[in-house]
């Protein structure tokens, strides 16, 4: 009685026949002894052959399959080309050993070829998953540690549902790369208008802004060719015709030295490589927003996406920003000053990077503080929703802001503010009732197109189905999250003390 | 062996508080803002009991016992390991920086034991961890990565560790620490079915076993007849409240240890790990051991 072996491996799917069954029997204690020996385990054991998987997306399947017990089709294909064929009616002359009795089932429904996976079995296969890198010659030693530990990452991440578009990571590379090319634009720049005023100063003190210069530079060229034809141009690019009169004019009566083509040329590739990355800047600017918008739609409408990017890459991530407590948060960005201060025993500073809202700036000079404390917790608040809630929704930043606002009223005219709970109360209730208006609106579609159109009825009742699981899943997160941030706090502690 | 040359302390927080990158303080300079690692970590807090490492101190880092674990002694003694991917920290641990003849420094992680039960069962004096550079070790319970990390410094590169953690809040911090570490491999599924992580797992040399579960006598025996190679050694962390809260902690180790050695799993060491938590104890042992005296070698 044959007896072949499945084994499953992160770079394919390995057959195995047991030889010297005949010698060992089904003897476990014989088997556990020749495992030890390379040399003998290969006389009991040798390799059939070897379904290397196609791609990291293949693997990913089978692995899928096989830790549920299926039996997915490329293993059933795999089975059957290197298999003895089971005929109709006859007892097959072998049997196949595989690690669990689950998935064996599931070969033995669809293929009719015996498995067993028992003790015996087991053995021999502990046998092959020590000695797998021998068998197979086209492995070369590292390859499979790396083939475990690409196949376990892709594994964990469909697990956790890791969602690339949420990372974290790309904000922060973005507000790194705004801010050293707002460097280099403004020195190149500057370095621009250096080198045009060899040739004509003038026209440094009539157009300021450096990425109109340039523009201004690159149209002009030789100043000695102006004339009153750059004009309609030159005013498309100040757009002030006042202005570009002005250029012409002091182009005539310039004092600056003419410069060669080939100079001239150079300083207008200069110019134009200026202009490229001060549009090159406003792409990354909209690209920020666009990121914010996806991984933390609710502080960015809170308190802006530049204020929100600034706050997420100087705490390091969006969990630190949220695992800090919201006086950390107010004064994220004015470090020095308070360890200053706390030495020194003064006073510590009353914001950091938050002052970059327009919240700060709109308070009065003595309720600054209370603001900038106000500003931060809703902050905190909002970070922690974007943070840790399953979907993504501006409902609660925007509700947020508008208690911000209330604050601030309260301060100049004495208005009173609504209560947090009731705000929050709203916010659900309004999420909520959106999800019913979907469901009611797909329940009268599903009465029009009863039999013609049936599978997209199906659809659309999943997608309302999961977004009431969805807007359930946030309220219930909520409750704890918003029940004045104490309890998620509580929770907080503790489950980092149990870490 | 010459012991490596007192190096700049820079294993402690100045003045009592911790400042934004996880407490690095050199001596002599001020803030050392060119580490390039962009932004710090938030945390004014003072570090963790247990290390009393004070910024300006002058360290002394020499090999352990165990291969692969430092001790680095000033005031106060403390476990560190050599850190695998210098410049990225765990948990806001504290670093100390040694420097060599040749002007390179070596970074070392502080190990709290209050947090990691290896690090405990070190100091109290186990014998041997059976956990060394070049070993493959499969970590059952591996929560955020603490002790993950410890381990994976000390096998280094050519060893590996296979972590399991079943759930999904910890296992995020996991994969974001495997992200760096290449050789801890995350598997994010649950230690009672080894037959669904059995793709990613080749045969390990140790198993550490930190799960709390009460049938986690079963759970280890399981996954060591699927992974652990003969021979092969185990350590498993017993929290006596979480097998049975009403018998006496004692009774517990006894019950526990009796299941093991049921299952091949025999017992070389028990330790009581009472000076950092109470009623918890370390069992290591090994697996089909070989028994000498019988004459034929079947175990």
């Amino acid at each position: 009685m044959k007896i072949y072996l499945l084994s499953e491996s992160p770079s394919g799917y390995g057959l195995f026949e047991g030889h010297g069954s005949d010698e060992i029997g089904q003897n476990t204690e014989a088997v556990r002894s020749s495992v030890s020996d390379l040399t003998r385990f290969g006389r009991v054991v040798q390799l059939t052959a070897f379904h290397p998987f196609q791609s990291a997306l293949d693997a990913l399947n089978q692995i899928n399959a096989v830790s549920e017990g299926y039996m997915s089709d490329e293993l059933r294909s795999f089975l059957e080309l290197n298999l003895p064929k089971v005929k109709e009616g006859k007892k097959p002359k072998f049997s196949l050993g595989v690690s669990e009795p689950k998935i064996g089932s599931c070969i033995f429904e669809a293929t009719k070829i015996p498995c067993q996976s028992n003790e015996f079995v087991h053995e021999l296969l502990r046998g092959v998953r020590q000695h797998f890198d021998r068998f197979i010659k086209d492995l070369k030693p590292g390859d499979l540690e790396k083939a475990q530990l690409g196949l376990a990452h892709s594994y964990s991440r469909a697990k956790v549902k890791f969602n690339v578009n949420r990372v974290d990571n790309m904000v922060i590379q973005a507000i790194f790369m705004l801010d050293t090319l707002d460097k280099d634009i403004n020195s190149f720049a500057m370095r621009v208008r250096e080198w045009y005023s060899w040739h004509f100063p003038e026209l440094v003190k009539i157009v300021n802004d450096n990425y109109l210069y340039a523009k201004v530079s690159k149209i002009i060229v030789d100043k000695s060719k102006l004339s009153e034809e750059h004009i309609p141009m030159l005013t498309e690019a100040l757009s002030d015709e006042d202005k570009a009169r002005e250029v012409v004019e002091a182009g005539k009566a310039s004092m600056g030295q003419d410069l060669s083509p080939v100079d001239l040329i150079n300083v207008q590739t200069f110019a134009q490589r200026v202009m490229d990355l001060a549009d090159y800047r406003k792409k990354l600017y909209d690209y920020l927003v666009t990121k914010m918008s996806d991984i933390a739609p609710n502080l960015a409408a809170l308190i802006g996406e530049m204020v929100g990017a600034r706050l997420i890459s100087h705490a390091g991530s969006l969990t630190n920003l949220a695992k800090c407590p919201s006086s950390t948060l107010q004064i994220l960005g004015a470090e020095k000053a308070l360890f200053r201060a706390l030495k020194t025993r003064g006073n510590t500073p009353k914001y950091g990077l938050i002052f970059h809202s327009s919240f700060i700036g709109r308070a009065s000079a003595k309720n600054k503080g209370r603001i900038a404390r106000f500003l931060a917790n809703k902050c905190s608040i909002a970070s922690r929703i974007d943070c840790f809630a399953d979907n993504s929704t501006t409902a609660f930043g925007e509700k947020l802001r508008e208690q911000v606002e209330e604050r601030l009223d309260f301060y100049d005219k004495g208005v009173a503010p609504r209560k947090n709970v009731d705000v929050m109360k709203e916010v659900l209730e309004n999420l909520e009732k959106k999800d019913e208006g979907e469901k009611t609106v797909n329940a009268s579609e599903k009465k029009k197109k009863r039999k013609t159109e049936e599978k997209e009825e199906e659809k659309e009742e999943e997608k309302s189905k999961k977004k009431k699981k969805k807007s359930k899943a946030v309220e219930r997160e909520e409750l704890t999250a918003t029940d004045n941030g104490h309890s998620k706090k509580k929770k907080k502690t503790k489950s980092q003390d149990d870490e | 062996m010459r012991p490596p040359k007192t190096g700049r302390g820079g294993g402690g927080s100045g003045g009592g508080r911790g400042l934004a990158r996880g407490g690095v303080v050199s001596s002599t300079r001020g803030r050392e803002s060119g580490r390039g690692r962009g932004p710090g970590r938030v945390k004014g807090r003072e570090s963790e009991p247990g290390s009393g490492i004070k910024g300006g101190s002058k360290v002394l880092v020499t090999p352990h016992r165990h291969a692969g674990v430092f001790v680095a002694k000033s005031k106060a003694d403390a476990l560190v390991t050599k850190n695998l991917v210098p410049g990225e920290i765990i948990y806001n641990e504290k670093r100390i920086f040694v420097q060599n003849e040749d002007r390179s420094t070596v970074e070392y992680r502080v190990w709290n034991p209050h947090r990691s039960k290896l690090a405990d069962a070190i100091t109290t004096g186990v014998d041997n961890i059976w956990i060394k550079p070049g070993v493959k070790v499969l970590y059952l319970g591996a929560s955020s990565g603490y002790t993950v990390s410890h381990i994976s410094d000390i096998v280094g590169p050519e060893g590996c560790v296979y972590a399991v953690e079943h759930s999904h809040i910890c296992g995020k911090v996991l994969m974001n620490m495997a992200e760096k570490r290449t050789n801890v491999i995350p598997i994010i599924e649950d230690a009672r079915d080894p037959a669904k992580y059995r793709m990613l797992v080749g045969m390990v040399d140790v198993i550490f076993s930190d799960v709390a579960q009460p049938d986690q006598a079963k759970i280890l025996s399981l996954n060591a007849s699927y992974f652990l190679k003969s021979g092969g050694h185990f350590m498993i962390s017993i929290k006596a409240n979480s097998i049975d809260s009403t018998i006496a902690a004692e009774t517990v180790y006894q019950m526990e240890v009796e299941k093991l050695q049921m299952e091949e799993l025999r017992p070389t060491e028990i330790l009581h790990l009472d000076s950092c938590e109470e009623k918890h104890a370390c069992v290591f042992g090994g697996y089909r051991l070989p028994r000498k005296q019988k004459a034929d070698s079947a175990v």
